[in-house]
């Protein structure tokens, strides 16, 4: 276990509660009204994929690790 | 607490208020759009210098690692959806859940830029990667990533001085459009870091 | 249709007190007319410092070899006379000037949306103008007022000074149009819909999103700049693996929208005043007000034709062209417009008429010649040349200062109670236009002939025109000065204007000269368009606006 592993896993576990959670605000959301609750909508929608990125990240499926050294 | 100011107060709101809570809200959602520009030009700067023929990474620079500012990502989002469920809790009356989540939200804020601060020192001290010794690829990262730290940072102080008014009743059900607009913010300042996570670490 | 306003109990009833003292009243007002008062005053002090330094450069080219300043203090002074110009003159004057002085009488507000945002606004521009002067003391720019690197990362101390200045005046813009924006989608009369609105308000409600946006953008480079020059961060530095021409991509993003900032409102005044002097209704209403708004979108798409020298890459250089080509459009519908509201109207030659009809004979030429310039190998011949400041000062002088002075002279009564002196505005139009032409026309054919821009010293062969523009800009400046001596001599002597002078049918003209505090007593109701002149008026509640009764609402009612 080192450094790297630990905050992996710290981000693919975060990253689906926080997608989950954004989502869900989102369905609750959905039929609200008003500028600003458009605007949150918006931007829950952006949080929820921008989790998801951070979880792929920490799966190794985008971006770029560096060897381990061991 | 101020769990008393909580009570409905129909009459409390009035005309007056409801139309100038009209303008800032619409006020508000301007500088967020020309704030946004104002990031959109950096992240031009950097992909055009980025595609413009000189490859990528730069000589000397590698490319950065994902895993500790994926961690640090998914802290910044939590805040925006702890942010978001301060703002249900307080419209709906549940002062104290609302109070606990704001903490959540600032505490979470503070974490995050603690984890700037350790990928910053990782990277000049470690790596030696700075602002102006290393080509475009630090004028654009630290740059970029600075002025959302600094964003992160009001945002911080802006929540800070949302506790201390919330303690001190400021707030009531039928008047938050500080509330309204601290969110609004921090759910900015979020989505930026989803598009600077993305083209600087994924892409 | 507006919602505010529409209940009672809102902004529209709410008055607040008016300041007594001085300071409070003249100097850090909120009254949204004082404010554009002092747009109006320190505007015109940086117009005469910079009319200065363009004196300044025409006489050094009376002589092939100038020999009236050194070529480096030439290279200062035409950089500082082209950005004052701009971000001190015509852009302050036109949408902090006349926008907040007018616009919101015109859609029945009390003032504008956030009144302590316009004040702080306004205290940010003499402040950056000063700095921006005083980088005379430390070595001012030497690039022109574009300021492109490189050679503006190798000057004097003060491109600093410059770059922070003009980012401090963009921050100035930027909240005067988020100001406008709001005070225009929000705070409308009942019944002033979007094309009810007079169209000097249509062109500053195109106008504010340009402000709002492009001037960011200006903000971001110049930013990056000065982080380039002070910390050696390399933006811009092509030896350390930057690029000298995104700041081109980036200062053309905002400064050509910035162009439609300095001409629209003026687009505004034109068609303020055309209607009202020749006594007949605008013509096109719509096409006009849906014109400003094309522009102002089409003017994003259309910045990187100032770089069709700057190794563009040959597939964005057409589309870049044809962009071009096409903003001419929505300008001809306009020019088109205003000629066919003259047609057949009973012309009244004032001398704010007189400026509308030089505005729109001039700003054609200008506006022909920048088709010209759209045409790639017609660029490519002229670019850097005098023809391009042949170009931008008829647009720029012919057109953004001719509607400022056609809007002085309209607007002049209703913000001191006294009308313009005819006579000597007449004197100031004649010789201002045979001054105006007689330096600028040459400056066309010299540039054809290849004469280059911001150099201090020329070939021989062009002495005979130099100077023939030179002693037609001296007629210029003196019809100027006769301009001054009027607005001091008027403001103590000139005729009682009473509250309607030119029987003009906006909103502002219904009130008294100049308007109280709270502009109105009752907020109107709107029923139609202003600029039907052989109809009754189409407003209601403003019969008690022209007596002593007090205002409707008593102030600091909440």
């Amino acid at each position: 276990m080192n450094a790297a592993i630990i905050e992996r896993l710290g981000a693919v576990i975060a990253g689906i509660v926080v997608a989950v959670v954004a989502f869900y605000a989102l369905y609750k959301d959905w039929n609200s009204t008003g500028v600003e609750n458009q605007v949150f909508k918006l931007m829950l929608l952006l949080l929820g994929i921008g989790a998801i990125l951070a979880l792929l990240a920490g799966l190794n499926v985008v971006g770029f690790a560096p060897p381990v050294k061991s | 607490m101020a769990v008393a100011s909580l009570a409905p107060d129909a009459g409390e709101v009035d005309q007056l208020y409801i139309e100038t809570r009209e303008l800032r809200l619409q006020g508000f959602l301007f500088f967020l759009i020309s704030d946004c520009v104002l990031f959109s030009s950096f992240i031009f700067a950097y992909l055009y210098m980025r595609n413009s023929g000189q490859g990528w990474p730069p000589p000397g620079v590698q490319r950065l690692d994902v895993a500790f500012a994926a961690w640090n990502s998914v802290v910044l989002f939590g805040s925006g959806a702890t942010m978001h469920y301060a703002l249900e809790n307080f419209k709906y009356g549940h002062f104290m859940r609302y109070m606990w989540f704001l903490l959540a939200t600032i505490v979470l804020g503070v974490m995050f830029l603690g984890g700037q601060a350790y990928e910053y020192n990782h990277l000049i001290f470690g790596e030696h990667v700075t602002w102006a010794g290393s080509g475009i690829f630090g004028a654009s990262f630290f740059t970029l990533t600075g002025m959302h730290g600094f964003h992160v940072f009001i945002g911080v102080c802006y929540l800070t001085v949302l506790v201390l008014q919330s303690a001190a009743g400021v707030y009531t059900r039928g008047k938050y459009f500080g509330i309204t607009a601290g969110t609004l913010y921090w759910h900015f300042v979020d989505v930026i870091w989803v598009v600077l996570f993305s083209i600087f670490y994924l892409l | 249709m507006s919602v505010a306003a529409v209940h009672s109990g809102g902004i529209a009833d709410h008055i607040h007190p008016e300041p007594q003292g001085f300071i409070r009243r003249y100097v850090f007002s909120l009254d949204h007319k004082i404010i554009g008062i002092q747009y109006l005053v320190t505007g015109f002090v940086f117009f005469m410092l910079s009319g200065l330094l363009a004196e300044t450069i025409r006489t050094q080219l009376l002589n092939p070899n100038g020999g009236f300043v050194s070529p480096e203090t030439y290279n200062e002074v035409y950089s500082i006379h082209g950005s004052a110009m701009v971000w001190l003159v015509v852009i302050p004057l036109l949408t902090g000037g006349f926008g907040n002085l007018v616009f919101p009488v015109q859609i029945g507000a009390r003032d504008v949306a956030f009144p302590w945002l316009n004040m702080l606004s306004f205290w940010i521009f003499p402040v950056s103008g000063l700095m921006l002067f005083s980088s005379f003391l430390m070595g001012a720019p030497t690039a022109g007022w574009m300021e492109y690197p490189p050679v503006s990362l190798q000057g004097q101390a003060g491109t600093s000074m410059w770059a922070a200045a003009i980012f401090l005046v963009g921050v100035s813009s930027t909240m005067t149009g988020l100001n406008f924006l709001v005070t225009i989608l929000k705070m409308r009369a009942p019944g002033m819909t979007f094309t009810r609105m007079p169209l000097f308000v249509w062109g500053q409600f195109a106008t504010a999103p340009l402000l709002m946006i492009a001037t960011t953008a200006l903000a971001a480079a110049l930013a990056a700049l000065f982080i380039n020059r002070e910390f050696g961060v390399p933006f811009y530095d092509p030896t350390k693996g930057g690029s000298p021409v995104m700041w081109q991509h980036m200062f053309w993003f905002y400064s050509h929208p910035a162009v439609y900032i300095m001409i629209l409102p003026a687009f505004g005044i034109i068609s303020e005043v055309l209607p009202t002097f020749a006594r007949k209704s605008i013509f096109g209403y719509k096409m006009i007000a849906f014109s400003s708004a094309a522009i102002a979108l089409l003017g994003f798409m259309v910045w990187a034709h100032h770089m069709f020298t700057s190794g563009l890459a040959p597939f964005l250089q057409l589309p870049f062209m044809i962009l071009t080509y096409i903003i001419g459009v929505p300008t001809g519908i306009k020019i088109f417009s205003w000629t066919a509201t003259l047609w057949g109207g009973k012309i009244h030659y004032s001398t704010a008429m007189l400026f509308a009809i030089g505005f729109v004979a001039l700003f054609t030429l200008g506006g022909i010649t920048g088709i010209f310039l759209a045409a790639i190998p017609f660029d490519l011949h002229v670019h850097g040349t005098y023809f391009i400041v042949g170009h931008i000062h008829y647009v720029l002088v012919g057109g953004s200062m001719m509607g400022i002075f056609a809007g002085m002279y309209y607007w002049f009564p209703k913000m001191s109670g006294r009308l313009l002196n005819e006579t000597l505005g007449k004197w100031h139009f004649w010789l201002f236009f045979i001054g105006f032409n007689g330096t600028f026309i040459p400056m066309h054919w010299l540039g054809m002939l290849g004469m280059p821009r911001e150099v201090a010293t020329y070939d021989p062969q062009f002495t005979f025109w130099n100077r023939f523009e030179t002693f037609a800009s001296y007629l210029m400046t003196f019809a100027i000065l006769i301009f001054f001596v009027n607005i001091i001599w008027s403001i103590r002597y000139g005729k009682k204007a009473g509250a309607n002078p030119w029987g003009a049918r906006t909103l502002e003209w219904q009130v008294p000269s100049p308007p109280h505090y709270y502009n109105f007593k009752h907020v109107p109701t709107v029923y139609g368009l202003p600029y039907d002149f052989s109809q009754p008026l189409p407003y209601k509640g403003l019969e008690e606006e022209l007596t002593d009764s007090p205002p409707a609402v008593a102030a600091g009612a909440h």
